[in-house]
């Protein structure tokens, strides 16, 4: 879901979609958590916790039940528990989702073009990053890893045109992560040198280690630290896939 | 690495060859990955003495002798003659050679506690053949190992993360470095089936300051060994000689069962070394040892004679006194420029960190600036000295490492 704000920031055919949309859609989980998508003016913003006056709520009785939605099941469609009636919002926002999928998942058309490698890049380190706070709080296997690795601030970065920075707070207590500008000097960079290489490692395509040697990808302080990173990191694929 | 530096122009050529042929262009523990790429030469072209140049023709002062095995200077001669002499008259033949009865008789002799010895290639030859011949004599399954000590390669200790099975490790149990508690509980977790304790004499860890043993930690560990019938294990590979050449055990006061040996046991050929006590003999006989080079003369010829010179000029004195030099110069400079300079380790085989450097930035500048000079220190794994190291080489390194410590302060680091 937070990739839906950079997908909008960065891709023309996203902001389409959107158009002159205003609105608020609520994602809530019985008796977990729940998070607010608002759009205006072709950009997305994505909050936690169910908001005020949204046009549309949408109600899973379950964690199985919203991720066997985000998977497309037909059984598991959601309960229109408000705004059954918005068909052209629920319209667009599913086609946005769509436009979402095509790109995290890298499909054929996305990946025709530099701009499309770059932004699946951009979006795919976002989800990445993001995703190391779920991992860290709930996955036995992430949390083994970074069981092994000390405390810090990691940073990973593309560089040049396309650039994009996740950080992850390793050790914080609610193992804090976020896109943009990191809150403090991190103990850890990684960075890539541009969005085709980030597209390159992302996708397990290159040797990173000698991506490193060349200079492409550039890692200075903690090391131990963006290995146990990484290595969580890593797991976040068998969720997605699944 | 935003812009290559002129210095390593042929280092990056070459790199940039290999990666398209060899996964990772360099791997393992020389990989640019484990310095700081791009700050250090890639390849190097020559060697002598306490130096070596790398493909560009930089010269330096060498801290790290080639990870250790280096323990007398680059191209010994004594030790290249017999190596030499050796490979005029075998290189690999059908049979071993009679230089592996005399060398298996000097080290035996040099050992106390070892009635045998054993020879492989690569430290993980012996710390694995070491864990086997326990696991045959004791009839049991499980190794305690301390937390973050690098044993080898193979899947039971690399310290890489990708072709493992969790079934490599089911077995194997950590401890924490001086955690006496630590290791009781896995005592009691796995009484009587504890096959072996394979520990370091002291804790060097990569990416932090070493550590030596607690008074009473090894006494305390060789007592709970006897008691419970373990095999103790010491991988001296790394320390082997440098700190006393009848092994690192005697200058912490205890006594293992089977010592492994590598590094600094022929001055840089190829070879490495186990030896055990008269009871374990019978197990050793039974595990299979073997490579294809394995019996080859040269190596041994050289080990002999590196021995032989180690011993006539009391070789560990040598490289304690440089290093104490070197540690003390360090900490002195760092303490003129404002820096809390913390060595760690013996001084034959040193480290030195920054107080309140958590991220180790401090620390990666400072040794590239070194290195930049021409002394190459290693920012993440602990140094190493080597007799050749005269004290004109400390002064000149004290020196470098005053002019990278006024760069540092003028970088606001």
């Amino acid at each position: 879901m937070p990739c839906l704000d950079a997908l909008a920031s960065n891709d023309a055919a996203a902001r389409d979609i959107l158009g002159d949309t205003r609105a608020k859609l609520v994602f809530r989980v019985q008796g977990g958590p729940a998070i607010t998508i608002g759009i205006a003016d072709g950009a997305v913003t994505v909050t936690r916790g169910a908001a005020a006056g949204a046009a549309v709520i949408l109600h899973f009785f379950s964690d199985r039940h919203l991720n066997a939605s985000f998977a497309g099941k037909r059984w598991a469609l959601p309960l229109l528990a408000w705004g059954g009636w918005r068909i052209g919002l629920l319209t667009r926002f599913t086609r946005l989702t769509d436009r979402l999928k095509a790109v995290m998942d890298g499909s054929a058309e996305v990946l025709a073009t530099a701009e499309g490698r770059a932004l699946h890049a951009r979006l795919s380190l976002i989800a990445a990053g993001l995703g190391l706070g779920p991992l860290a709080r709930g996955d036995s296997s992430a949390q083994a890893a970074l069981s092994l690795a000390p405390p810090g601030l990691a940073v990973f970065a593309i560089r040049g045109a396309h650039h994009a920075t996740v950080w992850f707070d390793h050790g914080s207590r609610d193992c804090n992560a976020g896109w943009g500008p990191p809150p403090r000097e991190p103990d850890v960079e990684i960075s890539f040198i541009d969005s085709a290489v980030a597209f390159a490692a992302l996708r397990g395509e290159i040797d990173t280690i000698a991506a490193i040697g060349a200079g492409q990808i550039r890692v200075s302080g903690l090391i131990p630290l963006a290995d146990g990173v990484n290595m969580a990191m890593e797991r976040l694929s068998d969720y997605l896939q699944t | 690495m935003s812009t290559p530096d002129p210095r390593y122009r042929r280092s990056l050529e070459l790199f940039t060859r290999a990666a398209q042929v060899i996964p990772c262009g360099i791997y393992g523990h020389t990989s640019p990955v484990a310095n700081l790429p791009g700050e250090f030469p890639y390849y190097a072209g020559r060697a002598s003495g306490s130096r070596y140049w790398d493909v560009d023709g930089n010269e330096y002062i060498d801290y790290l002798c080639g990870y250790g095995p280096v323990v007398l200077g680059h191209q010994h001669p004594e030790v290249e003659a017999a190596a030499a002499r050796q490979q005029a008259a075998m290189l690999c033949v059908n049979h071993p050679g009679e230089i592996m009865v005399e060398l298996a008789e000097h080290l035996v002799g040099m050992i106390d506690f070892a009635a045998w010895s054993v020879f492989g290639k690569n430290g993980s030859d012996m710390t694995t053949w070491a864990l086997q011949v326990a696991r045959e004599h004791t009839g049991r399954r499980k190794i305690l190992k301390v937390t973050d000590a690098y044993h080898g390669i193979d899947p039971w200790c690399t310290p890489g993360h990708a072709g493992l099975l969790p079934e490599d490790r089911m077995h194997i149990h950590d401890f924490a470095w001086n955690d006496l508690d630590g290791f009781e509980r896995l005592l009691r977790a796995h009484r009587n089936d504890v096959a072996a304790v394979i520990m370091t004499p002291f804790h060097h860890p990569a990416f932090k300051a070493s550590q030596l043993p607690a008074a009473g930690f090894w006494p305390h560990i060789e007592a709970a060994c006897r008691r419970e019938g373990i095999v103790l294990i010491l991988d001296d590979i790394r320390a082997g000689f440098r700190l006393d050449l009848g092994g690192s055990h005697r200058t912490f006061g205890f006594e293992p069962d089977i010592i492994c040996l590598c590094k600094a046991l022929a001055n840089g050929h190829p070879l490495s070394a186990a030896l055990g006590r008269a009871d374990l003999r019978v197990a050793a006989s039974r595990v299979f040892l073997t490579g294809s080079y394995w019996n080859s003369p040269p190596a041994m010829a050289a080990a002999l004679a590196c021995l032989k010179v180690m011993q006539r000029e009391d070789t560990p004195a040598t490289l304690r006194a440089r290093g104490e030099a070197l540690m003390q110069g360090l900490v002195a400079a760092g303490d003129r420029h404002g820096y809390r300079l913390i060595p760690s380790g013996p001084p034959a085989v040193p480290f030195v960190t920054f107080a309140d450097d958590g991220n180790m930035r401090r620390q990666q500048r400072f040794c590239a600036a070194v290195t930049r000079r021409g002394a190459v220190f290693h920012p993440h794994h602990n140094w190493f000295l080597s007799s050749a190291h005269t004290p004109e080489d400390i002064a000149a390194t004290l020196l470098m490492a005053d002019a990278a410590l006024t760069e540092l302060r003028a970088e606001g680091l």
